[in-house]
């Protein structure tokens, strides 16, 4: 349309950059030029339009956590104050916003439980060769192994009903205190693990879901046992299938 | 502590920083997020503000560069979130909703822009700063900040004209 130098200069001219001869070129060229008339007059109605749709907000109130950030004196946000909550509660750093230590203590307890089990689902559900250390055949000893070096009896569940075969278990190296891995299959080879640790605490914990990509874990901890079971399956199947290895693992019989 | 006046200086300075923020982002929540993060910014800065030069434009480079990096962390979302936003515009929009059709068809425009061209656009066409300030603002030469308005103008222009008959179907 206009060579290099003419076509910056009507933007120029537009924005009120130019001045003296600079200037009168372009509203020479302007006033022979009818293309570069409607460019200019392109350019000033984008300009319009921009203020149409955006300059009201100059004569709106300012909102008053804006204002109040202004004057010094803005409060946290919601997730500001989440982040701040959960970096005291890594910290172990005393009670601050009216919670007490025991509590962050024990939030970081359990986001470690279901992380844990995450940790070691992900580390041997995907093993073909050696998925468990002791097999299913061998259930009565994994049952007694497991309780021994746990420290506190165990159960195996059957989950059957539900379409998962135990292959058997294995024990896992942990930082306080060992714990133990159950893993089933079901018929297309999907796995399940239950993670088992002493509950040390002796706090109670109801169910609780945790999400991470492709694959939800479910956790508790309920007398002598912590517990975290990771499938990838929809949240209220995990629900109902945790309830059914909670009432097995409490079941006195 | 903050100087008082620099304090009454940068409530002055509010409303275009909302502007700036809201066309520079597309997005009314989110802007209002950037202009407070910038503000808080600021205040905390302020020993870094050189006062011979304007406070709105060392304000929106503040808030540009935290723009830039919540649009990193961002921008899938963001920019599905600013198409549900749009979702259902182009039906039955009433005539008398002309200004609010306009700001989603000039969000949607801007929407298509790559982000170095619609900075520019903003602070030259509606934020109206001098080609040396965006320069300053942005920390390129002003050629190139010529070079990205001239493309930026044409590419609105082409949507504009091509949404311009949207309107025209739409508000018949």
């Amino acid at each position: 349309m206009f060579d290099t130098i003419e076509n910056w200069a009507l933007h120029a001219f537009v924005d009120g950059e130019l001045e003296g001869d600079e200037k009168k070129a372009i509203e020479a060229l302007l006033a022979r030029d009818e293309r570069a008339r409607k460019a200019v007059a392109a350019f000033a109605h984008q300009k319009q339009e921009l203020h149409r749709a955006y300059s009201a907000i100059l004569d709106e109130p300012v909102p008053a956590g804006i204002l109040a950030a202004a004057k010094g004196n803005g409060r946290p946000r919601l997730t500001w104050a989440l982040s701040l909550v959960a970096g005291l509660a890594l910290l172990g750093v005393g009670s601050v916003l009216g919670l007490n230590i025991a509590q962050h203590f024990d939030q970081v307890q359990q986001a470690s439980l279901a992380n844990r089990a995450l940790v070691a689902y992900q580390t041997f559900a995907p093993e073909v060769r050696h998925p468990v250390e002791v097999a299913a055949s061998d259930e009565d000893h994994l049952k007694a192994w497991l309780s021994k070096r746990i420290g506190t009896e165990i159960k195996i569940p059957d989950l059957q009903d539900a379409g998962y075969t135990l292959l058997g278990g294995r024990l896992l190296a942990e930082a306080d205190h060992p714990a133990g891995q159950l893993m089933y299959e079901d018929a297309n080879k999907k796995r399940l693990t239950i993670y088992l640790t002493q509950n040390t605490g002796a706090k109670e914990q109801s169910l609780a879901l945790a999400d991470s990509p492709g694959l939800v874990t479910c956790y508790w901890r309920d007398g002598a046992l912590a517990m975290a079971i990771s499938a990838d399956m929809p949240h209220d199947a995990m629900m109902s299938l945790a309830k059914n290895i909670y009432d097995q693992m409490d079941d006195k019989s | 502590m903050p100087s008082p006046e620099f304090q009454r200086n940068l409530l002055v300075e509010l409303p275009h920083l909302r502007r700036f923020a809201r066309a520079l982002s597309g997005d009314a929540a989110l802007a209002d997020d950037l202009v407070q993060d910038c503000v808080e910014r600021a205040l905390k800065k302020q020993h870094l503000y050189d006062a011979t030069r304007p406070l709105r434009a060392w304000l929106y480079a503040i808030l540009r560069n935290i723009h830039i990096s919540h649009w990193r962390q961002n921008a899938p979302w963001g920019h599905l979130k600013n198409i549900d936003d749009l979702e259902g515009f182009e039906g039955s929009v009433p005539a008398e909703q002309e200004h609010n059709l306009s700001l989603a068809l000039i969000t949607d425009a801007l929407n298509h822009l790559p982000p170095q061209h619609r900075e520019v656009l903003v602070l030259i066409s509606l934020e109206e700063v001098s080609y040396r300030e965006a320069a300053e603002i942005i920390g390129v030469p002003i050629g190139t900040i010529m070079s990205r308005l001239s493309r930026a103008r044409s590419t609105l222009q082409r949507i504009l004209e091509e949404g311009g008959t949207t309107v025209l179907r739409v508000v018949k």
